[in-house]
C-alpha cells in the first residue's frame, strides 16, 4: 500500500451467496490504530466483510490489500471445547516457537490476571460464563500479536456491566496500538467505543461517519440504518 | 467334567489369534479410514475414495477375505499367511466403515473451529492432529466401539481360510465329538465375555478421557 497511515484498504469488493448479493462494491480505508466500528442490521454483510478482511471467505471481484497481521475474533468465540483456556492461548503461538512456550504461558497468565481470570486458566471452556469466554477468545487472538483485530458481534449476548468491560477492555487493546474493526448491530456500543463508524446496508456502504465530527451520532445513524 | 474344562481351555487358546486379528484388523482399520476421511473431507481423490467406501460396503467380508488370500498373491507373488491375510483384509473392510464414521464425526465439529483454527495461523496437519481430530473421536467413540466389537465377531470369518481361531477350535472339538451344543455355547461364552470387556474398557475411557465434552 502506498500510504503509510493505512491498516487496510478495501477496492471494490463484491461478495454473492447462492444469488444473493451480500456485498456490493464496497471501497473501504481504514487507518492505522483507528477503531472502525461495522454497523448494520443482521444479514447486512458486516460479518462477511470482516470474513473476507481475514481471507475466510474469498471475494468475487475487487481486492483487499494489508500488509498487517490480522487477528479475528469469532461471534460465538470458537475456543477449543477440548483444551483448557491456558492451553487455548498458548497453542498456536507455541506452535511456531516452541521453545518461547514458557514465555508465553507467563505472558497468558498475565493477561488472564489482568482480566481476573486467573483462576480459570486450567478450566474447560465449557465451564466459563458468556463474558469469560469472550474475554479467553480476546486474549487468545491477542496472543498471535496482531496488527488488526477483528471483532464479530463482541457483545451478542452479554449483559450491560460486561459490555462497559468490553469497551474498557478493546480501548486498552487499541492504545497498545491495535486497529480495531468492530461490527455489530450495536449502535449505542460502537459509538461508545469507534472513532469512525461504517453502516453497511444491503451489502452496500450507506454511510461512513467519523464521529468527532457528530454531536449525537447515535441519532444521525439511526436515519440511515 | 474334565472334558468340559479340558473343550474350554482348548477352544480359548483361540482367543490369542481372534485378539491379534481384531488388533491389526482395527488399528489399519483406524489409520486407513482417517486417513480416507480427511482426504475426502479436503476434497482430494474424493470420487475414488467414494467409490472404494461404497465397494467395501457394498460387498461381504469373506469375499473379500477370499480375494486378499486367493487372488492377491497371483498379482503380487508372495502367498501370504493366514494371520496377514485376515489383518490386511479385515483392516481394508473396517477403514471403509471407520471413514464413514469419521466423515459424521467431522461434519459434526463446527465450521468455526476450522476457520478459528486458520485465522490463529494454525498449519493444517497440526490442527487435524490437535484441533479437530481430538474433537472428532470424542464425537464418533462410542460408533468406534461398536465397529470394533462387530469387527471382533467378524473375524470368526478366518475359519474360512483356516485360522485356528475361537470358532474354528469350536469347530474341531464339535466334529471331533459329534456334540455341537456345548463347544459351540464355550465360543459364544468367549466373544460375549471379550465384547463386555471390550464394552466396558470403551465406558470407562468415555468416563474419564470424554468427559470434557462440550459438544
Amino acid at each position: 500500500m502506498n500510504n503509510e497511515n493505512l491498516a487496510l484498504k478495501i477496492c471494490n469488493i463484491d461478495k454473492t451467496f447462492n444469488d444473493a448479493r451480500v456485498l456490493e462494491n464496497i471501497n473501504l480505508e481504514v487507518r492505522k490504530s483507528e477503531i472502525l466500528g461495522l454497523a448494520g442490521s443482521s444479514g447486512s454483510g458486516k460479518s462477511t466483510l470482516l470474513r473476507c478482511i481475514q481471507k475466510l471467505d474469498v471475494p468475487d471481484s475487487g481486492e483487499i490489500k494489508c500488509d498487517c497481521k490480522v487477528g479475528f475474533m469469532f461471534q460465538d468465540f470458537q475456543l477449543f471445547p477440548h483444551m483448557t483456556v491456558l492451553q487455548n492461548l498458548v497453542y498456536a503461538p507455541s506452535l511456531k516457537r516452541k521453545k518461547d512456550k514458557e514465555q508465553f504461558v507467563d505472558q497468558a497468565m498475565d493477561m488472564l490476571k489482568s482480566l481476573g481470570m486467573e483462576s480459570k486458566a486450567s478450566e474447560y471452556p465449557k465451564t466459563l460464563s458468556g463474558g469469560q469466554k469472550q474475554r479467553a477468545a480476546l486474549v487468545r487472538s491477542l496472543m498471535t500479536k496482531p496488527d488488526i483485530l477483528l471483532c464479530d458481534e463482541p457483545t451478542s449476548g452479554l449483559d450491560v456491566a460486561t459490555i462497559i468491560d468490553v469497551v474498557s477492555l478493546l480501548k486498552s487493546i487499541n492504545e497498545l496500538g491495535v486497529t480495531l474493526i468492530i461490527a455489530s448491530h450495536d449502535l449505542d456500543f460502537l459509538t461508545k467505543i469507534a472513532n469512525r463508524v461504517v453502516l453497511i446496508k444491503k451489502g452496500k456502504i450507506a454511510v461512513d461517519v467519523e464521529l468527532s465530527k457528530q454531536t449525537d451520532p447515535v441519532s444521525y445513524l439511526r436515519e440511515y440504518y | 467334567m474334565n472334558n468340559i474344562i479340558s473343550n474350554f481351555l482348548y477352544i480359548g487358546s483361540g482367543i490369542a489369534i481372534s485378539l491379534e486379528l481384531l488388533l491389526g484388523g482395527i488399528i489399519i482399520g483406524a489409520v486407513l479410514g482417517t486417513l480416507l476421511s480427511i482426504l475426502r473431507y479436503k476434497g482430494i481423490c474424493r470420487s475414488a475414495i467414494n467409490g472404494f467406501v461404497s465397494f467395501i460396503r457394498g460387498t461381504p467380508l469373506i469375499l473379500q477375505l477370499s480375494v486378499v488370500y486367493f487372488v492377491v498373491p497371483s498379482f503380487i507373488g508372495v502367498k501370504l499367511g493366514i494371520i496377514s491375510t485376515g489383518v490386511i483384509a479385515f483392516g481394508i473392510n473396517s477403514s471403509a466403515y471407520v471413514a464413514e464414521i469419521f466423515r459424521g464425526g467431522i461434519n459434526s465439529v463446527p465450521k468455526g473451529q476450522f476457520e478459528a483454527a486458520r485465522s490463529l495461523e494454525i498449519p493444517s496437519y497440526y490442527m487435524w492432529k490437535d484441533i479437530i481430530l481430538p474433537q472428532v473421536f470424542i464425537n464418533i467413540f462410542p460408533a468406534f466401539v461398536n465397529e470394533i466389537v462387530a469387527l471382533l465377531k467378524e473375524t470368526s470369518l478366518i475359519v474360512t481360510i483356516g485360522g485356528m481361531d475361537i470358532m474354528r477350535k469350536s469347530q474341531i472339538i464339535a466334529a471331533e465329538q459329534y456334540e455341537y451344543f456345548i463347544p459351540l455355547c464355550i465360543a459364544g461364552i468367549y466373544y460375549y465375555c471379550l465384547v463386555l470387556l471390550i464394552e466396558f474398557i470403551g465406558r470407562k475411557i468415555e468416563q474419564r478421557k470424554l468427559s470434557i465434552k462440550n459438544l
